[in-house]
């Protein structure tokens, strides 16, 4: 068959090659580039969605944290206008025992005051009747007449009301 | 005869033809040279200095490979072509 | 003694002759072509192995690869192109696949498609026509124009060098490849020669076995065969995206200019 020489041109052989040359770029447009590409693209779409997704969570994250913090700061409140309401309570409560007590402890003191008045009434009473008896025994033993008991006992009352007064 | 002559003046011819080779190797081994002082001054630069001393290097080679050429064509084409006319 | 005589450097060896004429031109078949589809069968099956079964997330070592490989390219082209040019990341890939797998044969001791000149007059063809599709982007006057540039007097100069661009990118492949494979083509021959002059006593066939060309090679064939065939593949990627990009950027300079002009006729004209 022969060989071509070193240095030919061969217009067929050129138009083949281009052929050629071209077949091999649509060859690894179709059979590397395309899925790489498609592979990476997808790729990237996949951590723009992971990025998205950790976006959203940090969103959502952010707004709980918000809403806890809002929480938290309500029932701080809470308790303080709880506290604040028990110790209003207590007050009122301590001041109306208080005023109970001193009610009580003023009635006990005013009904001890009048049973001591009374016992000093009746005392003095006993005592003025004591008196009295006595004064007339004596009386009856000084002036050793015999006076009725009745009369003596008048007379005497007389005189110790003049001796109160 | 005419053979003998013809061979003996396409050998000579391709000889001479190769002489293109002094300039670019002159051409070349002081690119080379440039090039690495660059890469002594920036080692940081060396692939690109590299990359683009490659590339002069190659365009410079042309008028070599021009020779080379030249010189192939005397030695294996011209000789067939006038002797088979002989 | 032989080898020598029998040493001859010629192109792609024809496998098959067609009887169909194209442009004057016999269509054959030749051994560069049956390797160039090699080539391609193989980046193919590479490419379908590499991205087979893809995951988002990556679990094999092949899609690691793959994904490497897209995203070099793409950077790689739009660190040299700019960001607009993205999508001739394939073609370059392509462009350098085909390049320097089909390079990187010789290696197997084939014939490599790039040391065949018609290859690469193909490759150097397309990206020619890319290159004058850029530029008559900015209009057909100011592409004609363009070349009357600075004075009227280098119009032929400035048409051999534009006609230069691709003959020089395809001399350069071409010579780089094949002056690889004719010294590699060489040092076989030589390595032969040599072991048959020293083993002359030995008896037999092993007289002829040529002892030298196990290992000896290698050295040779690791700087013609593989950094050769890269380097060059890189370089013709290389210049092929500079001169698309500066074609465009040329393009839409004269397009910018025809604006202007334009814009001022008006203003003239309303005046």
């Amino acid at each position: 068959m022969g060989n071509l020489e070193l240095i030919s041109v061969n217009i067929p052989h050129i138009l083949i090659t281009i052929v050629n040359l071209l077949i091999l770029f649509l060859l690894i447009k179709k059979f590397l580039f395309k899925p790489v590409q498609r592979i990476l693209d997808a790729r990237k779409a996949e951590v723009d969605k992971v990025y998205a997704d950790a976006a959203d969570a940090q969103e959502a994250a952010d707004r709980d944290k918000a809403l806890y913090a809002e929480k938290l700061e309500n029932a701080e409140a809470e308790a303080d206008a709880l506290l604040k309401n028990a110790a209003k309570k207590a007050e009122q409560n301590s001041d109306v025992v208080l005023a109970e007590a001193t009610e009580k402890a003023s009635a006990m003191l005013k009904k001890a005051e009048a049973e001591i008045a009374q016992e000093r009434k009746k005392a003095v009473n006993e005592i003025k009747n004591e008196i009295s008896d006595i004064s007339v025994s004596i009386a009856g033993k000084v002036i050793e007449r015999e006076i009725n008991a009745d009369d003596h006992k008048t007379l005497i009352d007389g005189f110790i009301e003049e001796l109160d007064a | 005869m005419e053979r003998a002559i013809i061979l003996a003046a396409s050998a000579v011819g391709a000889g001479l033809a190769m002489i293109a080779g002094i300039g670019p190797g002159i051409g070349e081994g002081y690119a080379v040279g440039k090039a690495c002082e660059a890469i002594g001054r920036q080692p940081e630069c060396k692939s690109s200095v590299t990359s683009t001393m490659l590339l002069g290097c190659a365009v410079a080679e042309t008028t070599g490979i021009y020779g080379f050429i030249v010189a192939l064509l005397l030695m294996f084409v011209t000789p067939n072509m006038f002797i088979g006319k002989l | 003694m032989n080898a020598i005589e029998n040493l001859n450097i010629t192109g792609a060896k024809i496998l098959f002759e067609t009887p169909i004429v194209l442009f004057g031109q016999k269509l054959v078949i030749t051994e560069s072509q049956v390797n160039s589809w090699i080539v391609i069968l193989f980046v193919a099956i590479l490419c379908k192995v590499l991205t087979h079964n893809m995951k988002i997330r990556p679990e094999s070592r092949r899609q690691i690869i793959a994904e490497f490989i897209v995203e070099k390219a793409t950077n790689f082209v739009k660190s040299n192109m700019g960001e607009r040019f993205a999508g001739f990341a394939p073609f370059i890939a392509a462009l350098m696949a085909l390049s320097a797998f089909s390079s990187l044969l010789s290696i197997f001791g084939m014939f490599s498609p790039t040391s065949d000149l018609n290859t690469i007059a193909g490759w150097a063809v397309v990206v020619f026509v890319m290159i004058t599709y850029y530029k008559l982007k900015g209009g057909l006057g100011g592409y004609l124009k363009s070349f009357t540039q600075p004075i009227f007097v280098l119009t032929p100069f400035n048409i051999i060098s534009e006609l230069a661009t691709p003959i020089s990118m395809m001399f350069r492949h071409f010579g780089n490849i094949c002056s690889g494979s004719v010294i590699m083509t060489l040092v076989y021959a030589a390595l032969s020669t040599l072991s048959a002059v020293l083993f002359r006593w030995m008896p037999g066939a092993l007289a002829q076995f040529p002892f030298f060309q196990i290992g000896v090679p290698v050295v040779f064939s690791l700087y013609f065969d593989i950094f050769g065939s890269l380097l060059q593949a890189f370089i013709f990627a290389m210049l092929t995206m500079m001169y698309i990009s500066s074609a465009a950027e040329d393009g839409e300079a004269a397009r910018a200019e025809r604006k202007l002009r334009k814009q001022n006729k008006h203003r003239k004209q309303e005046e």
